[in-house]
This record gives C-alpha cells, sequence and structure tokens, in this order.
C-alpha cells in the first residue's frame, strides 16, 4: 500500500468519523478508524485517485474505475462446451439434452472482467415484496432483445444477433440465434413474435391501447415474420429512433420477463402460453383454468402466467428462472439451463446456480444484515447516509462497498409545475424564466451535498452526467446553477419583486402579502426530501423567498401532484439521462407522472384536446425537439437531446440540486468471496444495473 | 343462561357486521386506490406504468366501481368464506395471512406464556411480602419494564446482538433455514430466536401483570375470610393460594378479550423493528399498499377475534368467580 492511498484513506475515515460515527460512538471497531485500509479495499480506490487532491470530496476517493465484461461480437462458439456440475446428473438421467444441444449455435460470447469463474453457489440478497419485482428483473434482463455495453452507452447484441433498418428506416429487422431455446428446450423462434403480435398486443382484451413505443406519428407499426430466425418489425414513416426504443426500458423493448403483466416485450413463449389463450383452447377449459387459479376471467389468468415472478412455469430466456415465486417469503431464482451466453472457453453462463432473496421487513432491518454481511451483493435499498458505517464494517462482515453514480443531473429536483393554476400570482411567477434562475442561483448545492450525500454526490443543474451521449456538456451542469445571492437578488428585483416585509421577505405583486411558495416532499425515499427542502428553504431566506415545506406519505403525495395542486414537487430526475426511453422527468410529455405539469402532458397527449398548452416558448420548443427526434437515427437524436436539454438548463424548467450520485441503488455492498464484480459499474435504468455487468458472469471465489 | 348466551352471540355477529363496514370505509378514506399506491411504489424505485396500464388495472381489481359495489361484491365473497385476492401478493388473502399467522401464534402465545409464568409468581409474592427488599426490586423493574417502549428495546437488542455476540439481525430463522423445508433443525433454529421477541414482547404486559396480581392479591390478603382461615389454623400455602389467588386472577380472565387478537396479529411496532416475518407488519403493509382485501381480511380477523375474546372472558369469569351471575 503506497502512502497517498493510507493518507487519504486516513482523511476519508476521519471525515466519516467526524459526519456521522461520532454519534454512534458505541459502534465496534470505531477505535480502529483510520489506520489501516484491508488490501481487498485497495482494487476500488482506482488508480486515478491516488495523486487526487488532498481536500477532494469522500466520494473521490470511494468511487472506482468503470468497468466491466466485454460482449465478444461475432466471436464463433467456442469448440467444447462445458456445463454447470448441478446439470450433469439431469443430463446422465436424460431429463436435459447435452449442453452442446441447449447453446444456440451462434451463443452471446461474453469476456468475464476478471476472468473465467466457476460454478455453483447461490447468491443471497433481499427484497422488500412484490413491488420490488425490478430488483429480480434487473438481474435477468439478458432477455432483451438489444443491449448496451457495460457503459451504457453503445448498443450490444442480445437476443437479436445483428439488426438493420431498411426501407428509409421503415422496416427494423432482427436475426435470431439459430438453435436458440427456451428455458424448457422449447425452440425460440420468429413465430413467438407473431404469437405475440397476433394474440397478445393486437388483443384489446390483453393490451386495451396501442403503446407510443411502438407507433411513429402516432402510426402504429407491425411485426412480420420472414424465417425462422428473422423478424422484421414495420411501421409507416421512418422510425430510426426505435432502436433507442428497443434498447431503452419501454413496453416494446424491456424484454419478455419485464413486462410486469401488462405483456409488453415484442416476444412471448407461443407454445406454452396458448394453453391460456380462448383463441387456441376452448373457453369452457381456460374458464376452468381461471378458475382453479382463483382468478376472475382468462385476461387475469393470462396476466399471471406471462409474469416470471409469479409463475416459475412460464418459459423464459434470461439466467436465472422463478422456482419459488415473488409473493413468497423468500424470492429463489434458478439457473436457466438453456441460457444463451457463454464464456471465451466455453462455459455455460451463468456461473452462480441460485439467487436467494429473503424478504425484509424494513429497510433498517436489510441495512444492519449487510452491514452483518449477511449479503453477497446488494446495491437495491442499501443507505447512503449509513455510507460510514457500511465502510466501518467492511473487514467484520467480509464485504467491500462500491459506489456506482447514477448518470441523471438531481437525486433531489425542484420539479416546477408548469401547469400550476390555482394561484394566478403565484402561477405567473413560476412561468417566468428569471424567477426561476433567481430561485436557482440561491441554493448552496454544495452544503446539501456536504450534508446529505456525504459529499459523493455532484452538485449541479438538472442535465446528465458530461459522460453520456445525450449531455451537453459539462457547462450546462453548472449553468444558472451555482450559488450567487447577489445576481438572484438582482434578477428578482428587476422582474419587479422589490417589495419586501420587515423580515426581509418578498411580498406578492397582487398585494396578498408575502410571496410564499410550496413544495411537496415525500418522507420515506432514497434521499430525505423533506430535510433538503427544508435546508432549501433556510437557504432561500437571503433571496428573500419564503418556501413552505408540505412533508407529505407518499401515496398523497402524488395523488396531489397528479390533480394538478403542487407548486414544486421534489423528485430524482431518473431516467433522464436517455430521454427517449423516459423523458417524464425532463419534459412534462407523460401523463402518468406529470410533476412539471400535468395538464401540459394531458395536452401533449391528446394532441391538444384536453389539459393546457404551455405558458413559454422556450417550453413548446423543447417539446417540439422531443417529437422531432422520433424521426432520427441515434446519433442525430442525441444531438436533438443536447438541444432540449440546454432549453431545459438555459430556462430553468426545473431545478436541479446534487446528483450524478450513488445515493439511489449505488451503494453496492459486495462480499469478499465474490469475482468478476466490477470496482464501478453504470447506474443506469436502461444499462438495467447490473444487467450491463453481466450477473451471469459473477461467482464465487470459494466456490459458494 | 342459554338465552342470556343466544343474545351474546347474536349480538357477536352484529357487531362483526358493524366492524366489516367501519373497516371497509376507514381502508378506503386515505385518497387514491391500489393502483395509485401501485404507481408511487414504481415511481419510487425508478420505473412507471401508463395511464393506460393504470386503467387496465383499476378494472381488472374493479376499483373503478362505487364504493358500496366494492362493499357488496367484498362481502359477498366473505359469506361465500373466501376472502378474496390480496392485490399487492396476488395470492389468496387466505395464503397471505397463512403463511404468517401460525408464526405470529407461535411468538405471541410464547410471549403470553412467558409474561404470565414470570409475572404471576412474582405478583404473588410482593403481594405476600410488601415492602420488602425484593418486593422493591420488582416493583422498580416492573416500572422499567413499563416505562421504556418495547420498539427502543428490540432496536437496542439488535444493536448489541450484532455488535457483541455476532447474532443473526432480526427474523425467525437464521439465513440457511429460511428457505430450507422442516426438519428437525430448523426447529431448534427457530427456538433459538424465539425467545429474544418473546422476551421483548413480554416485558412490557409482563410489569402490568405484575402490578395487577399485586394489587389485587394485597386486597384479598387483608380481607377477614383470610384471617379467619389463618386463624383456624390452615397453613399459610393453602390460605392464600385456596382462594385469595383465584379471587386475584380475576382481571386476567378478562384480559382474554383482548389477548386473542393479540395473539394472531402480534405487536405491529415490534415486529416490525425486528423484521419478523408475522401478521402485524403484514397489516401495515396492506393499509399503505391500500390493499382492501387483505387489510380488510385482517381487521376482519382481529375484531371478530376481539368479540369472540370478550364472549369466552365473560364465560370464563362465571367459571372462575361463581360470585358472577347473570341477571336474567
Amino acid at each position: 500500500m503506497t502512502r497517498p492511498e493510507t493518507r487519504q484513506e486516513v482523511r476519508l475515515m476521519r471525515n466519516a468519523a467526524a459526519r456521522r460515527v461520532s454519534r454512534r460512538g458505541l459502534m465496534k471497531g470505531a477505535a480502529a478508524v483510520g489506520l489501516t485500509l484491508p488490501a481487498a479495499d485497495v482494487s476500488f480506490l482506482g488508480a486515478g485517485t491516488v495523486g487526487a487532491a488532498q481536500d477532494a470530496p469522500l466520494g473521490s476517493a470511494l468511487i472506482g474505475e468503470l468497468e466491466g465484461p466485454i460482449v465478444l461480437v461475432d466471436a464463433p462458439r467456442p469448440a467444447t462446451l462445458r456445463q454447470a456440475p448441478m446439470l450433469d446428473a439431469l443430463v446422465a438421467d436424460g431429463a436435459l439434452p447435452p449442453v452442446e444441444e441447449r447453446v444456440p449455435l451462434e451463443p452471446l460470447v461474453v469476456q468475464p472482467l476478471e476472468g473465467i469463474g466457476a460454478y455453483g453457489g447461490t447468491l443471497r440478497r433481499a427484497f422488500t415484496g412484490p413491488g420490488d419485482d425490478e430488483n429480480g428483473n434487473r438481474w435477468v434482463s439478458g432477455d432483451k432483445l438489444v443491449f448496451w455495453d457495460y457503459t451504457g452507452t453503445e448498443f450490444r447484441p442480445a437476443l437479436a444477433k445483428s439488426w438493420e433498418f431498411s426501407d428509409e428506416d421503415r422496416v427494423f429487422t432482427i436475426h435470431l440465434r439459430e438453435g436458440h431455446k427456451w428455458s424448457d428446450g422449447a425452440p425460440f423462434t420468429a413465430d413467438d413474435f407473431v404469437f405475440w403480435y397476433e394474440d397478445i398486443y393486437t388483443n384489446p382484451d390483453l393490451v386495451p391501447t396501442p403503446q407510443s413505443s411502438f407507433a411513429i406519428n402516432g402510426k402504429q407499426g407491425r411485426i412480420e415474420k420472414v424465417d425462422e430466425t428473422t423478424v422484421r418489425f414495420v411501421f409507416e414513416d421512418p422510425y430510426p429512433l426505435f432502436l433507442t426504443i428497443l434498447g431503452g426500458t419501454t413496453f416494446m423493448g424491456s424484454g419478455h420477463m419485464t413486462n410486469r403483466g401488462f405483456h409488453g416485450g415484442a416476444y412471448a413463449p407461443a407454445h406454452y402460453l396458448k394453453q391460456f389463450h380462448p383463441k387456441y383452447t376452448a373457453q369452457a377449459d381456460v374458464d376452468t383454468l381461471a378458475t382453479e387459479a382463483n382468478v376472475e376471467d382468462w385476461i387475469a389468468l393470462f396476466r399471471l402466467k406471462n409474469q416470471w415472478s409469479l409463475n416459475p412455469d412460464l418459459p423464459i430466456l434470461g439466467p436465472w428462472r422463478s422456482v419459488e415465486p415473488v409473493n413468497t417469503p423468500n424470492w429463489v431464482l434458478e439457473r436457466n439451463p438453456f441460457y444463451y451466453e457463454v464464456d471465451p472457453e466455453g462455459n455455460q453462463l451463468p456461473y452462480i446456480d441460485r439467487i436467494q432473496m429473503g424478504l425484509a421487513e424494513n429497510l433498517e432491518v436489510l441495512n444492519l444484515r449487510a452491514i452483518a454481511g449477511e449479503y453477497d451483493l446488494q446495491e437495491r435499498h442499501t443507505d447512503i447516509a449509513k455510507l460510514p458505517v457500511f465502510l466501518e464494517n467492511q473487514e467484520q462482515g467480509d464485504y467491500s462497498v462500491r459506489l456506482d453514480p447514477g448518470a441523471y443531473g438531481s437525486d433531489a429536483t425542484l420539479q416546477v409545475n408548469h401547469s400550476y393554476d390555482a394561484d394566478p400570482e403565484v402561477a405567473k411567477w413560476l412561468q417566468n424564466a428569471d424567477f426561476r434562475r433567481a430561485l436557482s442561483m440561491g441554493i448552496d448545492r454544495d452544503q446539501l451535498n456536504e450534508t446529505f450525500w456525504l459529499g459523493v454526490g455532484s452538485p449541479g443543474s438538472v442535465a446528465p452526467d458530461p459522460s453520456v451521449p445525450q449531455s451537453p456538456g459539462e457547462e450546462w451542469r453548472t449553468k444558472w446553477s451555482t450559488l450567487d445571492v447577489e445576481q438572484a437578488n438582482r434578477l428578482l428585483d428587476e422582474i419587479g419583486l422589490t417589495e419586501k416585509d420587515d423580515e426581509g421577505y418578498r411580498q406578492r405583486g397582487d398585494g396578498g402579502g408575502r410571496l410564499r411558495l410550496e413544495i411537496f416532499a415525500i418522507s420515506g425515499a432514497f434521499v430525505p426530501f423533506p430535510r433538503i427542502a427544508q435546508s432549501i428553504a433556510q437557504q432561500w431566506q437571503e433571496i428573500g423567498i419564503q418556501l413552505d415545506v408540505a412533508e407529505l406519505e407518499r401515496n398523497l403525495g402524488m395523488t396531489r401532484m397528479r390533480n394538478n395542486e403542487h407548486q414544486l414537487f421534489m423528485w430524482a430526475n431518473d431516467g433522464s439521462e436517455l430521454i427517449y426511453a423516459f423523458p417524464r422527468h425532463a419534459l412534462p410529455v407523460d401523463p402518468a407522472e406529470a410533476m412539471m405539469g400535468p395538464l401540459i402532458a394531458r395536452w401533449y397527449v391528446t394532441g391538444g384536446e384536453e389539459g393546457a398548452a404551455p405558458k413559454e416558448e422556450a417550453m413548446l420548443e423543447a417539446m417540439d425537439l422531443y417529437t422531432s427526434a422520433g424521426n432520427q437515427n441515434a446519433e442525430e437524436s442525441n444531438t436533438t437531446a443536447q438541444e432540449i436539454w440546454k432549453i431545459i438548463v438555459d430556462n430553468v424548467f426545473s431545478i436541479g440540486t446534487v446528483g450524478v450520485s450513488p445515493a439511489v441503488m449505488g451503494i453496492r455492498i459486495v462480499k469478499n468471496t465474490m469475482g468478476n464484480i466490477p470496482a464501478r459499474q453504470v447506474n443506469m435504468q436502461h444499462a438495467r444495473t447490473p444487467q450491463s455487468s453481466h450477473p451471469a458472469t459473477f461467482f464465487f471465489r470459494t466456490g459458494g | 343462561m342459554l338465552s342470556y348466551l343466544i343474545r351474546r352471540i347474536l349480538l357477536a355477529l352484529f357487531t362483526c357486521w358493524a366492524i366489516s363496514v367501519l373497516a371497509f370505509v376507514i381502508i378506503q378514506l386515505p385518497p387514491g386506490d391500489f393502483v395509485d399506491a401501485y404507481i408511487s411504489n414504481l415511481s419510487a424505485s425508478g420505473s412507471g406504468i401508463s395511464l393506460d396500464q393504470a386503467q387496465q388495472l383499476r378494472a381488472e381489481y374493479a376499483l373503478d366501481e362505487p364504493i358500496w359495489v366494492q362493499y357488496a361484491r367484498w362481502m359477498r365473497l366473505i359469506l361465500r368464506g373466501d376472502l378474496g385476492m390480496a392485490m399487492e401478493w396476488q395470492r389468496p388473502v387466505t395464503e397471505v395471512i397463512g403463511d404468517r399467522l401460525w408464526l405470529t401464534m407461535v411468538v405471541s402465545i410464547a410471549a403470553v406464556v412467558l409474561t404470565w409464568l414470570v409475572a404471576l409468581p412474582i405478583g404473588i409474592y410482593s403481594a405476600v411480602r410488601p415492602y420488602s427488599p425484593l418486593d422493591y426490586l420488582f416493583t422498580l423493574l416492573g416500572f422499567l419494564g413499563l416505562a421504556v417502549p418495547s420498539f427502543l428495546l428490540g432496536l437496542l437488542v439488535l444493536y448489541f446482538g450484532f455488535v457483541y455476540f455476532n447474532a443473526n439481525i432480526g427474523g425467525l430463522f437464521s439465513p440457511q433455514y429460511a428457505d430450507a423445508p422442516w426438519t428437525g433443525a430448523k426447529l431448534l433454529d427457530l427456538l433459538r430466536h424465539l425467545p429474544v421477541p418473546a422476551v421483548i414482547l413480554g416485558i412490557a404486559s409482563m410489569a402490568q401483570a405484575i402490578r395487577i396480581m399485586r394489587a389485587n392479591l394485597l386486597d384479598e390478603l387483608r380481607k377477614p375470610y383470610v384471617v379467619t382461615a389463618r386463624a383456624k389454623g390452615l397453613s399459610e400455602w393453602r390460605a392464600i393460594w385456596k382462594y385469595p389467588v383465584r379471587v386475584a386472577l380475576n382481571p386476567f380472565a378478562s384480559t382474554i378479550g383482548y389477548t386473542l387478537p393479540y395473539v394472531v396479529s402480534g405487536s405491529i411496532i415490534v415486529s416490525l423493528v425486528l423484521g419478523l416475518p408475522t401478521v402485524g407488519p403484514l397489516l401495515l403493509r396492506s393499509l399503505i399498499a391500500q390493499d382492501m382485501f387483505l387489510a380488510g381480511a385482517i381487521v376482519l380477523l382481529l375484531g371478530i377475534m376481539t368479540v369472540i375474546g370478550t364472549l369466552l372472558s365473560d364465560l370464563l369469569l362465571m367459571w372462575i368467580d361463581p360470585r358472577i351471575r347473570v341477571d336474567d
């Protein structure tokens, strides 16, 4: 261990201790704080940070180098294939065909991060109940049609070994892998796409409304079979953005296992699901099955049977399948013996036999168990406020802590309701760009970062991290987003808010007394919204703005937000790093969750028939740009996204605080027995983190 | 006597019906419904569903119908002996509760038995030897037990258990047994985990029981019939046990009314803190998720248990204390 590292560690631990641990003086091992660094931890300090400035924030020392497994595109199938020992007996019995027949002729070859792993073991994790199915979905997202590299920025093959656009981007053709099989051994072919399109997607009982992700300019696409392994997505207008849509977590692109009972994913196991579909099975028989399953009708039955997390019998294509469903105290996954990924030496993946997720009754117990080292890998529900305690118990718990910063701009965004109309005076100011700029410059983001993010976040606007292709650039992280009380006061004076009361607060223009803004802050989220909002309220005293914080229970806050009752709403702008796949936190275009203006989103999706048009020219411009991107290919659409971000940031449509941090699903607790685990991985919705690190390549050094 | 019983049972049935209406109305009171709660939950974990999908869900759960239609549907199910599907869990309510019911009963009964085993002898001792040093000690401990909130005690026990004894954090099983089929080893594992929650749950009621037992017995011991018994040369042991203790037990018989619902629900807060897989946390969770069928079923179950418990304790009182008679 070199000296700088040691020094850095000493400082880091001292900082941590000063921030938090001293209050918990009882913590065992507090005496040892700052002495030594376990050898295993050196790796994630990352070479780049060794020479870092002495006063760099805590985060820079803890965030390792981005790394991950490499997808070897077009690599041939290795000459000899091997399988997990747990399958040997099944093959010998004849219950399973030999591995040569289970792996496709053209498998996906993945070069693991460190090297070839060992088979076996059960990975222990925690989940919080059936609503937490994303916990497992993200681990099995190997069943997406197209996917990304480990940086989350470039496309890589997944189920589709290749694809191309033709007919001026009206036709998108994908090529499947020959010999690819479902987890029950049945062939996976173009017929599974045709079945999905003809009998699921276009069946109004199952999918009542056509999905926007499968439409361009409001015109629906369709699916055609060319041959067994070739499928065409056909559109009436050019739709080059479709590739990006497939890459995102969208109805069309999330894969079959992440369909959550809404039947998305563009394909489905026809051979299995036909028994529950009245087109292929007599209605009376389907009804009997529904009654036996204790559900209302065949639609509910079909929804139940087409969810991997609820139905262990459902054939799937991901690396693991459910053996104990998600609605039990233990959600258990077991390897899919037909999985299509292999390592370069021909070992069929995944290495790990089982994943066992235990139901945690509450988050405190979950975090305490993580500290005790009872989980092998846990990045969900781990609390950033406990980071010092996680660090302190690394040795005792035999784990290491790795931080995965997100790519979106702000964990605690002040989303401005641009369609607020209950108080015309407040609405007038909320729709004034200079007013919003002043509010933004009245926030001391460094203080927030130190207090609530322990210094590991990045202060700035709502724009995504500069490493993301859609980022408008570094300078847009800070535009209108640094503390400047003087300029903020000047702006507020200039727009006419000059009158102040004796406490120094600015007065309403209509003579109604003090100008009071209200923000909805929901308690119990990944970061403490109400406390952050309180801090901002204090900081805004400097610019003479009164902010009232309404701390609300989540469901109540969300319901009132959907009813257009909020002025400001604090929420993460997660997912906005790939704006076309998940636009709701960047622009008010999705009525399902439009904190930036529920009425505007209504107006947008109904083509102006309902809701209310945005008041500002710039907002219209940004929304037009967003709409136009559908006709652009991935590269062009990224340039458009940069333009959209520039408009959003320049007009401060919403106010960013601190982001690009590991606060949400980025505090990763990794048992030291595990191998092929990246020091740092991307933390993005569309990269289905940790799928971007190919969990199928994770393994136990000790064999479990 | 018989007419009294019939009257009580009819009244109990009416009370249960009233509970069902109240439960349904109260659960529906917060804004939004299960689908709203589901969407909020998804948003919090960084994903979401479209409005159309929400509408589809709402139709499937019949949440788009007026509240009295929903109540009628629920009642029809219940009268058929079907508690419906738990929306969040996508499983029949009976199964979801059933998973946890017997574990809850094991924990609760352990706590109740422990309470009585410890509290009754101490209470008797304190009454027989009032103002002795041991009585003062028990009084002090008793007030401490009453004053310390049990969830705080739970947190402390978890923390020290982890730091000094490297114990498993919360729950009723070690991780390796949580998913294992039932074996002798798993049963032993459960028995090893049981004392902590049983003691934590038991301590508050233990203190209370000691106080009640001591006060009642003190009252009884001063009564003339005890003096007479002693004067007639009855051994001290018999003079205390034969009647005074029996009479002093009356209040315990009347607590069965609320012990019974407690046995099936367990303590919500302590179970939550200790991460116990019992019915209590399930109720809280279903209320947050606005899972009408599950929350309704649990609240109704608790109500019915209270009604039955009260009936039982009245009957038990009549049996223990022959002086209590029904006025016809």
